[in-house]
């Protein structure tokens, strides 16, 4: 019974976890290349090891908890910005990106160059092409579609674009990076640019809605099961069985 | 939960913002030269709750971790750099860039601002200057008594004088440019100043390799702002906004729930 009544509270817990998880998606609606968290939950047996677990000791020692949050990788809406230096990837794959704290993968492609041409992310960091960091000249800079960077009809420069074995845990970091295990990242085959593009957040207000409404319930549905268990099997032998004369 | 609502009040304020700055661009959807703007949003930083790849047991590791993010905040307001529509006055001082550049514009205060608006005029010497005053740098005067004025798509301005056959030249005017106008500083009056972000100027004349484009004399370029793109933004941007008020509602009715269940 006192099983139960935890059960119930470890699953409610799980519930505002991921209620904050949620409001986090929803507060970056308008976050150029962010990508939702996804939650998950693992069940937690309350059991010890080495017993053996009927499947009535299952149902009563199995607390749902958070098990963790998962990078939903599905592409954004493409906007048209119209600015040369917006680039937004079609597919798999990502920026490369020096952050002071190391490499960082990105696919907010709202670029900007600094003085001496240096092509920098939204929080000044420097974009990484396949030979180092990339230097533009001054003038009108065409992007094709490869990554290869030209002026004029010359080469100047080539993007960095990376992708991930399926699984590979990435970790977001904030200001739309996400760092991945080293030696991780692989050359994405067949990479498509868009120039002139952002790829928007990935969440969507009906689905974030939608998944609002069934956290609710859900919390409400344990909430309901932890009165019971309070005033039910708890409060009613408490009470009753000592008025029994 | 105490969380979400503040990750849902960061999420309000953004979108807060967000329609501020379309009821800025909507207001200045007639005015010429007008470059919109677009407001750039980053996530906050994650709460680390389970680093992934830390210890389960003692000989496994968690493949993923458990991290919840705080919420949003604006970063940025991006210059769009598209082009505006071109409307023909046949005024012979409105003049229009096809292509990225800038006029250059002296202000009161001696400092050099860039505009795209071409709705020029003269002053009582004869100076090419803007609606509001300011001269066009580097200065062009039109003598007294000029019959007629014409600006050549590379920026040669000549004038007839009355008597006479031949058209005399009179100055150039120059644009110019920036490696990424996109952080150009908006000073109001469609007038821009460089920043760090916007790099250096690149002063040229037009239609030569700068990409500074070419002048189209008696046209004026409408302001860059596309009304029903707008639209679209501010219905998402409402929609938006009203996500995250429903955040702040389920967390508050969740946390009334907890309050009650202890009766």
């Amino acid at each position: 019974m006192d099983s139960g009544f935890y059960a119930a509270c470890t699953g409610l817990l799980a519930q505002t976890d991921a209620l904050d998880l949620t409001a986090n998606n929803l507060a970056n609606l308008s976050t150029a290349g962010y990508k939702g968290q996804l939650e998950f939950y693992r069940s937690l047996d309350a059991s010890m090891a080495n017993h053996h677990i009927s499947p009535l000791n299952q149902a009563v020692n199995n607390f749902g908890v958070l098990g963790g949050t998962a990078v939903d990788l599905k592409t954004g809406e493409f906007q048209k910005t119209g600015n040369d230096l917006d680039l937004a990837i079609e597919g798999q794959g990502f920026f490369v990106v020096k952050s002071p704290a190391g490499i960082r993968y990105s696919r907010n492609g709202s670029f900007h160059t600094d003085a001496a041409g240096n092509l920098l992310t939204a929080t000044g960091d420097t974009v990484m092409g396949e030979q180092g960091p990339v230097q533009l000249p001054s003038g009108a800079i065409t992007i094709s579609s490869d990554g290869t960077i030209s002026q004029e009809g010359s080469v100047v420069a080539t993007m960095k674009l990376v992708t991930f074995a399926p699984g590979t845990s990435l970790t977001a970091g904030g200001n739309s990076y996400y760092q991945a295990p080293a030696g991780s990242e692989q050359p994405a085959d067949d990479p498509r640019l868009s120039q002139g593009t952002l790829e928007s957040s990935n969440m969507n207000p009906v689905a974030g809605t939608i998944s609002l409404m069934t956290l609710q319930r859900h919390a409400q549905l344990l909430q309901q099961a932890l009165s019971i268990f309070h005033s039910v099997f708890d409060a009613a032998p408490a009470q009753d069985l000592s008025r029994v004369s | 939960m105490f969380r979400a609502l503040y990750t849902a009040a960061s999420g309000m304020l953004a979108q807060q913002l967000n329609l501020d700055n379309i009821a800025n661009n909507l207001a200045n959807a007639s005015t010429t030269g007008f470059r919109g703007t677009r407001l750039q949003f980053q996530d906050l930083i994650y709460q680390e709750m389970v680093v992934p790849g830390s210890a389960a047991t003692q000989q496994t590791t968690v493949s993923t971790g458990l991290q919840i993010g705080l919420g949003t905040r604006a970063s940025a307001s991006e210059v769009l750099q598209t082009q505006g529509d071109f409307e023909n006055t046949g005024n012979s001082l409105d003049l229009a860039i096809q292509g990225n550049g800038f006029f250059q514009v002296k202000q009161v205060n001696g400092e050099t601002a860039y505009t795209r608006a071409g709705t020029f005029h003269l002053d009582q010497q004869g100076n090419i200057v803007t609606a509001d005053g300011d001269p066009l740098q580097p200065s062009v005067a039109i003598p007294n008594g000029a019959t007629s004025i014409s600006v050549g798509a590379d920026g040669t301005v000549t004038v007839t004088m009355p008597g006479q056959t031949n058209a005399q030249q009179v100055g150039t005017i120059q644009l110019a440019t920036f490696p990424n106008s996109g952080g150009l500083l908006a000073n109001g009056n469609t007038l821009f100043t460089p920043t760090t972000a916007s790099g250096d100027v690149i002063v040229g004349t037009p239609g030569g390799s700068e990409g500074l484009g070419t002048l189209q004399q008696g046209m004026l370029e409408q302001s860059n702002i596309n009304v029903v793109d707008q639209f679209i933004q501010m219905i998402v941007t409402q929609r938006a906004y009203e996500s995250n008020s429903k955040v702040v509602s389920a967390a508050d009715q969740m946390l009334q729930d907890v309050n009650q269940m202890a009766h």
